[in-house]
């Protein structure tokens, strides 16, 4: 047998669960791809293809999650930047009625923020007991713990949006509020896209389409959900805390 | 697995960017040039993105 | 009993123009980056024509709105880098590099074909500016508080259609690096190592690294931008504790990088075309390879030699590591050169139009270098000199090497060659015009003319110079003529190309011309760096005997 394996061959890996296995001795063998060659891959919990590594869609997932920490990270440098030149913080610019200006206090009164930081955590390892269920073929397990995080997705957005009707302030007022609003808003927008996910995961789960085989799909969201998750610990460390 | 080929040692491609990012962060102290924030936050997140981009490329590659 | 045979379902009812529109395949899709981004090519120098037409005299000439001056070159310069070389090196490396490393596709064939569609709809967004009341006239770089909702400065929806357009292409930018990425680490034929990859895979590489990582910090920037403008934001504005420099610190932390997206790949082509019309292996295939990461790694961290006269920034640290960029970009010229040294040189239009690169980067490098000591870059800044150093680093260098790699790829894409006459005959008119046009402008610097004016004074010695350059700038123009009449009459009539036109050392001649959709029958053996090179002088054992052909694979879809 040649080193190299037919096109038509390697066409049907990417798309046949059961994989093949090429060994050293050049013999063809079906074999599960959690085993032999990527045995000692750290990051053996994840999908693997046949000759070894994470499969295609979690790699593209985990590379957009990069591009996404860099997407943050022009948010976060606006902020440290223009808080690094306030010479007080929050600054109040002449602008901004004190009435408005007494309520940037979110030093002060993080309680609630720091319940929708718990609400957000606690769905993340439901997120993972999900995933764990659905690897030892769990469809039960991988379902009810699937939805009770779309839950706690879902009433996270809605306790974020109940904290900024009553914040007491805009996005137009200072640059404070400019900041606070988008950093915040566009992290609730990726929890959208989160949630989005979660539902499309559900809905296909009770189609009974994931099995320990073929659950890519979950994999990639859930690595989503916890890049998500880290984001607001951040967020709410920066924000409230620091 | 030789150690030396380990993929967590993809993680020092990033840390050359926290390292770059720390020497900016440090250097304008000394000439008391004006410190530019914006630019530490981004060189810092830089290289968590790199660090987990290598770790994950290496990791995740097809055995050759 | 009659029988008859089964056709595949699908041609039933796909037309030609479906089939284009709806394909995942990815040499459809290159092809498809290539003619849309030569179609912006074109638009983009209408707009050079008609800003150089304004500056052939001083005075007025037609523009008699210096508003629709800014609109011209504005557009002109998003025009050209987002539509432009950047789409049309992707639209190169969607091509080649699985067939160069022996891949029946990208990894994700209709994330590809959505990262292609954003592209048109991006560039109508940005030019629909001109028919909603002005586009975007703050520049390319749409500094803050020029681009800012504010009296004087950007008020109308170009800007904002400028921003969204940009967004989405920069997104298509992300998701396309992201493909690229899966593709080189996960889809390359048994024995095609890191380090048998061909040079264009390599640099296409560590582009689309850049990409992954720079373009979402513009994203964020642009978005920052967008709610200043429309939802009463304050990001860039100093007046509510907000800061102006934050967009140029943002902006260029993706642009820079940017900069090395447009011309990485170039330099990959080059990297490939040298060695086959040399006769010779590439000189030093392992420094260049660490040439061009190197190259990626500093080129995050040198954004702000754009912004040294703004007092933010640390000067000595940027200038520094500006400087520093020289020595692997210096690495690829000795490897460049050196490849050529003794080799049998055949004089056809890629090689011809890869030297042009050669010599026109050279000077484009070193007049960079100039401006990276910041004494001189405080006498140079926001001069012509500036403009005279990108185009010598963008045109002379990426769209060079993008005729280049079209001389060279043209065969494998058509089954066609372009004819070598009408080839050369371009080359020598767009080398002169170039020269033409750019060259004087580094005097122009010197003489002090600030880049983004409509009008100058008739007593200050500008005249001539900028004279000069308008008639180059025609040429240029005049250069695309024989380009498109080879490329209409080739398509029809021109030399059929065969398998291996030029004797090539990579995998995609091992194919046929154009390669049929699933892009490999069966592969020769890798041992190298040069596949095809070991085949034909017997150092491999041939096209490996597969175990049976098998039905033909399906296309992916």
């Amino acid at each position: 047998m040649p080193p190299c394996l037919s096109l038509a061959r390697r066409l049907s890996q990417r798309t046949d669960e059961r994989t093949i296995v090429t060994t050293p001795s050049g013999a063809i063998t079906t074999g599960d791809p959690g085993h032999g060659v990527a045995e000692h891959n750290p990051v053996a919990g994840l999908a693997h293809d046949s000759r070894g590594g994470i499969s295609n869609p979690i790699l593209g997932m985990l590379l957009f999650i990069c591009s996404e920490i860099m997407f943050f990270s022009g948010l976060f440098a606006a902020y440290f930047s223009v808080r690094a030149s306030a010479l007080t913080w929050p600054p109040v610019p002449p602008a901004v009625p004190p009435e408005i200006a007494e309520h940037f206090n979110l030093h002060a009164e993080p309680w609630f923020a720091f319940a929708l930081t718990v609400v957000l955590v606690i769905s993340s390892f439901t997120c993972q007991f999900g995933i764990w269920a659905i690897r030892r073929d769990d469809r039960t397990g991988f379902i009810r713990n699937i939805a009770v995080t779309l839950v706690l997705g879902i009433a996270f957005l809605i306790g974020q949006g109940y904290d900024y009707a009553t914040l007491g302030f805009g996005l137009s007022d200072g640059v404070f509020g400019t900041t606070f609003y988008t950093l915040t808003g566009f992290h609730g927008a990726h929890v959208f896209g989160g949630v989005i996910m979660l539902s499309v995961v559900l809905y296909r789960g009770l189609a009974g389409q994931f099995s320990s085989r073929h659950h890519d799909a979950v994999e990639a969201m859930s690595l989503y959900w916890h890049f998500v998750d880290v984001v607001w610990i951040a967020l709410f460390s920066t924000l409230y805390i620091l | 697995m030789h150690p030396l080929k380990h993929p967590r040692n993809a993680i020092f491609v990033g840390l050359i960017f926290v390292a770059i990012g720390v020497v900016y962060w440090a250097l304008p102290y000394f000439g008391h040039f004006h410190l530019d924030y914006a630019g530490v936050t981004m060189l810092g997140i830089l290289g968590i993105a790199m660090s987990l981009m290598f770790y994950v490329l290496i990791a995740g590659s097809s055995n050759d | 009993m009659a029988t008859h045979a089964l056709t595949p379902a699908t041609s039933a009812y796909r037309s030609g123009l479906y089939e284009w529109i709806t394909t995942t395949d990815h040499k459809k899709i290159g092809i498809l980056y290539v003619v849309n981004s030569f179609i912006f090519f074109f638009l983009g120098g209408i707009l050079a024509l008609l800003v150089r037409t304004e500056l052939a005299q001083p005075g007025i000439q037609f523009l008699h709105d210096e508003g629709v001056y800014n609109q011209l070159f504005t557009m002109h310069g998003s025009v050209m880098i987002f539509l432009f070389i950047i789409p049309m090196l992707v639209g190169f490396g969607n091509y080649v590099v699985p067939l160069q490393i022996g891949a029946p596709d990208m990894a994700f064939p209709r994330i590809n074909a959505l990262s292609f569609w954003m592209l048109p709809l991006g560039g109508i967004l940005l030019f629909l500016g001109f028919v909603t009341g002005g586009a975007a006239f703050a520049g390319w770089t749409s500094y803050a508080p020029l681009s800012e909702n504010r009296p004087l400065a950007s008020a109308g929806h170009g800007e904002d259609l400028w921003i969204m357009g940009l967004t989405l292409i920069g997104t298509s930018s992300i998701l396309g690096g992201i493909n690229f990425l899966v593709t080189i680490f996960k889809m390359r034929a048994p024995g095609m190592t890191l380090f048998r990859m061909p040079i264009l895979v390599w640099t296409v590489l560590v582009t689309s690294i850049l990409q992954v990582l720079a373009t979402p910090v513009l994203t964020s920037a642009l978005i920052m931008l967008f709610i200043d403008r429309n939802y009463g934001g304050h990001f860039f504005d100093p007046a509510s504790g907000g800061s102006a420099i934050l967009w140029q610190n943002i902006f260029w932390f993706y642009s820079h990088p940017a900069v090395y997206i447009m011309v990485l790949p170039a330099m990959g082509m080059i990297s490939e075309i040298l060695p086959v019309f040399s006769r010779k292996p590439l000189f030093g295939y392992k420094a260049f390879v660490f040439a061009t990461a190197g190259i990626g790694a500093l080129g995050f961290s040198v954004w702000a030699h754009h912004m040294f006269t703004t007092g933010q920034v640390f000067l000595p640290f940027f200038s520094f590591m500006t400087f520093l960029i020289a020595v692997p970009t210096g690495v690829k010229m000795f490897n460049w050169v050196f490849t050529l040294w003794r080799g049998q040189l055949t004089l056809s239009t890629p090689l011809l139009f890869a030297l042009g690169f050669l010599s026109m980067f050279l000077l484009g490098g070193i007049n960079g270098a100039f401006s990276a000591a910041v004494p001189v870059d405080f006498a140079l800044q926001d001069t012509y000199w500036v403009v005279a150093h990108l185009h010598y680093v963008l045109f002379g260098g990426s769209v060079f090497g993008v005729f280049a790699g079209f001389y060279y790829w043209f065969p494998k894409m058509t089954g066609r060659m372009l004819n070598e006459s009408l080839g050369k005959l371009q080359f020598v008119l767009v080398f002169i015009g170039f020269n033409l046009t750019f060259f004087p402008m580094h005097q122009l610097g010197l003489a002090g003319m600030p880049r983004r004016i409509a009008d100058y004074a008739s007593n200050v010695g500008w005249n001539d110079l900028n004279l000069a350059a308008t008639i180059g700038g025609f040429l240029i123009a005049s250069s695309m003529i024989p380009f498109l009449w080879n490329v209409l009459v080739s398509l029809r009539g021109g030399e059929i190309a065969g398998d291996d036109p030029w004797e090539a050392n990579t995998l995609e001649w091992a194919t046929s011309s154009p390669p049929p959709p699933y892009n490999f029958d069966r592969l020769p053996e890798i041992r190298s760096e040069r596949p095809l090179f070991d085949l034909r002088h017997g150092r491999s054992r041939g096209h490996a005997a597969l175990p049976e052909p098998g039905p033909a694979p399906e296309p992916t879809h």
